[in-house]
């Protein structure tokens, strides 16, 4: 992956040069000195690829002259309009840029436009504009021994050029180890199934006990000593045995002397970890089943936010719980009709196997609330396909049972470009999940297939100020955008780091 | 049925229904009346109620037939819930509840409608209620039964008569002439639903809308010919395929008084806009036979809308209002639209068809044009039974609110609460655009792709068709027909939205209160 640097604004003397540009404004900074060093050819060059600096807009002069093999104008869009999500976007449109040529290095000028929002000041226009570059350099080729050199990305570094280096550096320093957290989301999600199966994920967590992230592997013995029965029913039919991880990192003010208790109660995510749903013995059809191998993105997204808020050491309590089990048809497989008796003693019949997603995250969400008392708990989870049918790839699901949380996860969706819509919960929903037989089964059927999937969870979290996020929808994309290329996105960590910065941090 | 409000006395003959709030239904919790019963009868009603483990429950009933020493031939006892909860839905459903216990059983009823002590509700508001429940429940649809129903007692008497008894019959006669209005737009829309295809045609449905002169709305109807002319190929396009030949339903309430203001002040009309697929073969693209049948009632945005205009007409509501219905038969023959075609909508946007089964937006995108620019109307509110996806997303339980106008949003679900028929907002987003754009033509009809958010995309579609106008789309494919009966009709027909409608009407563009939302008009 590439390394960002940050350096004063020079012209560099090789390489290739990419220069972010607001909208109807002429080169200024760094572009004026590229238009002098080439003879006015720059503004020349813009006029005639009628490059206006709109968002998302680019114009290449390749071997424009003074030493550079590339100079690449990205628009940034109006410059009274800019947001941190937009700068990141032209941050990752020029790595993009960088990334398709054979430069070694490149350079990306960070002038602030002139006439930017107020908040945005000229470190901070670096930072993000380093973030994007970051997040869009990811790259998965783990298993590739076959790739020619030459279709391999050659860009070892990439270096923003600005006014206050050392600033920006400092700026982009906490973003950086969110960066990482998101890569460490992605890695998990892209993994293949078989290389990432349930213990093997538990091990990846465990790595995260060098950032100072306290961390305990559960296994089957003491699941079942503990009662996680519907957890371990979803994973029976695997000859890959369960995990349950508690992830703590433990970063609010300790208040007074002594090693107290002392700070509020923690912040709590919880995520499903399927690392391959089969559907089980209500098996999924054939086509498509690849995609499953993503079924732990919730998981993985719950790591990767612990990984970033012990990265860049956030004020904060938090505790992430992750259910790893993979969904497999065998002999021993749960049967559609079987009855399950869950952590929180509520009986559950099973009538959809494939519905097991929800089987994980009771036993994870009512021991959450139980040993933890948190503050609220968020879970992630690819749910429901009906997600997809109702939002699309464009918002993930969000349902709710408290207000204020879900305003502060919808803004925070905005923010970070993990945009949340939220969906209904009620009484009519929940009645449609009365069994025969049991005090629940775990499907509503298809109308309204997502909101009575969240109807069941609710049904496990006894009362604590709880979010459900159905990401089924925005985990996985198959196409590039700017700063998130296409494949896993990691979608959640950005989003819920935003939300314990903005709102759940000592200050 | 007949409502009637008399003055409230204590019945000696007949069938008396009591409502009681849970918690306060034994002789000695309950009101006095219950306490006089009991005493009069000799503990048999508190003997009865314990023996039924009658709770006064929402939904509950217990009926005791000949009670002794009263002289009754019945007394109903129904449960409305806790009386902290009572409001005028849960009112409206035991109302529902209690038409429905009594059908069959006896041709009328005294009803005591007094709100049960602890009700936070005024005393004409639950009478009201009451009433309206028991209309909705009470609604049968057997045009088409020649001879009983086998199985069935043919000498049941059917519930045609409830008599109110209440403390101030003048405010529960006046407040009930709004209701009852609403009411019987709802129960039209039910009717005009219910009709099978071959009984209600584009030209059936029009000579239907024709009778709602009779209550002073203007009826417009634009024959095929003038739609051509005029340019309606999107709508043209779905109805190409069937020999029912499509039309243009234009329904206008003037409420307002054409000399209540100087016309350049008036604002627009509030205007309604309906899908009305006579029936739904999906054309080319066909369905799967398997209930196919239920596409009869692909109509329902339209007979909601007719259903409003109606509900308006019949209080005299102080508003100018619109209608435009369009109306279509989506059949599958050799002159049926293909797959892949392009259309001029009306708008001379040009429209590349993917799936001839998206047909309701193809009929909309031309409505709303029209609408918008004949009448620049103040706000615009389009029902449709629209996409399967919002079944997948809201269920049976909520309508998908899409709205380019947060005012608007806002008032629809109030409006929509208030009558228990909720509404979900839904997201009509720019980025949702993508998914309709199409490589040949100004924009396709769907997504081609397995897995879409195809009510997010029909809803962006027509947002291209609907202009400055303030606007929002209901997408009623979930809500249009009840599964089962409950409190407030049998299984079938709903008439979901005529009476969100009509509240919205009343919240916001009527009289004092009425003013256009989004920009104000240069006069204002």
């Amino acid at each position: 992956m590439t390394e960002i640097r940050f350096a004063a604004p020079a012209l560099p003397k090789d390489g290739a040069l990419v220069l972010p540009m607001a909208e109807g404004t002429a080169p200024a900074g760094l572009a004026a000195q590229v238009d002098r060093a080439l003879s006015g050819r720059l503004k020349a060059a813009l006029k005639a690829a009628r490059f206006a600096g709109k968002k998302g807009q680019t114009a290449t002069l390749l071997a424009p002259g003074a030493g550079l093999s590339r100079v690449i104008a990205v628009g940034l869009g109006k410059a009274a309009e800019l947001t941190e999500d937009g700068i990141e976007a032209a941050g990752g449109t020029a790595m993009a840029a960088l990334l398709a040529g054979a430069d070694l290095a490149g350079a990306i000028a960070a002038d602030l436009p002139q006439g930017a929002p107020k908040g945005i000041d000229a470190a901070a226009f670096a930072a993000r504009l380093a973030l994007g570059a970051r997040l869009r350099s990811y790259r998965f080729d783990r298993y590739r021994t076959t790739e020619k050199p030459e279709d391999k990305p050659a860009l070892k570094a990439a270096t923003l050029l600005g006014p206050d280096p050392a600033r920006a550096k400092a700026a982009y320093a906490p973003l950086g180890r969110i960066a990482d957290g998101v890569f460490i989301t992605r890695d998990l999600v892209s993994e293949p199934p078989n290389v990432l199966n349930p213990a093997v994920m538990a091990e990846r967590c465990r790595a995260l006990g060098k950032l100072g992230v306290k961390v305990e592997v559960m296994g089957p013995r003491e699941l079942r000593r503990l009662g996680f029965n519907t957890l371990l029913a979803v994973a029976q039919g695997s000859a890959n045995e369960a995990r349950v991880v508690v992830m703590r990192w433990n970063g609010a003010p300790r208040r007074g002397r002594g090693k107290g208790k002392g700070g509020a109660a923690p912040v709590a995510f919880v995520g499903k970890g399927v690392t391959f749903d089969t559907g089980g013995i209500s098996i999924k059809p054939a086509a498509g089943m690849e995609d499953m191998k993503w079924d732990m993105a919730g998981a993985g997204a719950v790591v990767g936010l612990m990984a970033a808020l012990a990265g860049r050491k956030a004020k904060v309590d938090a505790v992430g719980i992750v259910g790893l089990v993979e969904n497999m048809p065998s002999g021993t497989a749960q049967r559609p009709g079987d009855v399950v008796k869950s952590y929180s003693g509520q009986t559950i019949e099973v009538l959809n196997t494939d519905a097991e997603g929800r089987l994980v995250l009771a036993d994870c969400l009512w021991y959450c609330q139980e040993r933890f008392k948190p503050r609220f708990m968020v879970d992630l989870a690819t749910l429901t396909g009906a997600i997809i049918i109702s939002l699309g790839h464009e918002n993930a699901g969000l349902f709710a049972s408290d207000d204020t949380l879900a305003a502060q996860i919808i803004a925070a969706g905005k923010a970070t470009g993990e945009e949340c819509w939220r969906m209904p919960l009620g009484d009519a929903y929940d009645k449609q999940l009365k069994s025969d037989i049991a005090d629940m089964k775990n499907i509503g059927g298809r109308p309204g297939g997502s909101i009575t999937a969240a109807q069941f969870l609710q049904r496990f979290v006894n009362k604590v100020p709880w979010a459900h996020l159905d990401i089924a929808g925005v985990a996985w994309q198959g196409k590039d955008k700017p700063a998130v290329p296409k494949g896993a996105t990691a979608f959640g960590v950005r989003l819920l780091d935003r939300l314990v910065a903005e709102h759940y941090e000592s200050r | 049925m007949k409502i009637r409000f008399a003055p409230l006395a204590r019945p000696r003959t007949g069938t008396l229904v009591l409502v009681l709030a849970e918690g306060a239904a034994g002789a000695e919790s309950g009101p006095p009346l219950l306490a006089a019963l009991n005493a009069e009868s000799d503990g048999a009603v508190a003997r009865s109620i314990a023996a039924a483990r009658f709770a006064a429950k929402a939904g509950q009933v217990c009926a005791l037939l000949a009670p002794p020493g009263l002289g009754l031939t019945r007394l109903v006892l129904v449960g409305a819930g806790p009386a902290g909860k009572l409001d005028r839905l849960a009112a409206e459903r035991a109302g529902g509840t209690l038409a429905a216990a009594l059908d069959g059983q006896a041709e009328a009823a005294a009803l005591i409608a007094e709100p049960p002590p602890g009700a936070a509700l005024d005393a004409a508001v639950f009478a009201v209620a009451l009433a309206a429940g028991a209309s909705l429940r009470a609604w049968r649809f057997e045009r088409y039964r020649t001879r009983p129903v086998p199985g069935k007692d043919a000498a049941a008497p059917r519930l045609a008569r409830l008599d109110l008894l209440v403390p101030d019959r003048r405010a529960a006669a006046h407040a009930w002439a709004a209701a009852e209005a609403a009411v019987a737009g709802t129960l039209f829309a039910r009717d005009l639903i219910t009709e099978p295809a071959n009984r209600l045609t584009p030209a059936q449905f029009a000579d239907q809308l024709r009778a709602l002169r009779r209550d002073g709305v203007e009826v417009e109807i634009l024959p095929e010919p003038r739609l051509r002319k005029l340019g309606f190929g999107a709508l043209l396009g779905v109805g190409q395929g069937s020999p029912n030949r499509p039309l243009l339903a234009v329904l206008r309430w003037r409420g307002q008084g054409r000399r209540a203001r100087r016309a350049a002040e008036r604002p627009g009309p509030l205007a309604f806009v309906g899908k009305g697929v006579c029936f739904d073969t999906g054309g080319i693209s066909i369905k799967p036979a398997d209930r196919m049948w239920e596409m009869r009632a692909d109509m329902a945005g339209a007979a909601a809308a007719a259903g409003a205009m109606l509900a308006l007409a019949r209080r005299r509501a102080p508003v100018d209002a619109v209608a435009v219905l369009g109306l279509v038969e989506n059949a599958i023959s050799e002159r049926a639209l293909r797959p892949s075609d392009v259309v001029r909508s009306l708008s001379g946007k040009t429209v590349e068809v993917i799936d001839t089964d998206a047909e309701g937006r193809l009929v909309l995108a031309d409505c709303l044009h029209y609408a918008a620019t004949r009448f620049r109307p103040a706000a615009m509110v389009d029902l449709a039974t629209l996409t399967g996806s919002i079944v997948v997303a809201l269920g049976h339980e909520r309508a998908g609110l899409f709205a380019s106008d947060a005012a608007l949003a806002a008032a629809i679900a109030a409006a929509g609460e208030a009558v228990g028929e909720p509404v979900w907002p839904m997201p009509l987003s720019d980025a949702y655009l993508e998914g309709v754009r199409s490589p040949i033509a100004d924009l396709r009809n769907c997504h081609p792709g397995r897995m879409q958010p195809d009510a997010c995309h029909a809803a962006i579609f027509l947002r291209q068709f609907a202009g400055a106008v303030p606007w929002a789309h209901l997408d009623i494919a979930g809500v249009d027909t009840r599964e089962r009966a409950d409190a407030l009709g049998p299984k079938g027909a709903a008439g979901w939205g005529v009476r969100l409608l009509d509240r919205l009407s009343a919240l916001r563009f009527e009289g004092e209160a009425a003013r256009p939302t989004g920009r104000r008009g240069r006069h204002g």
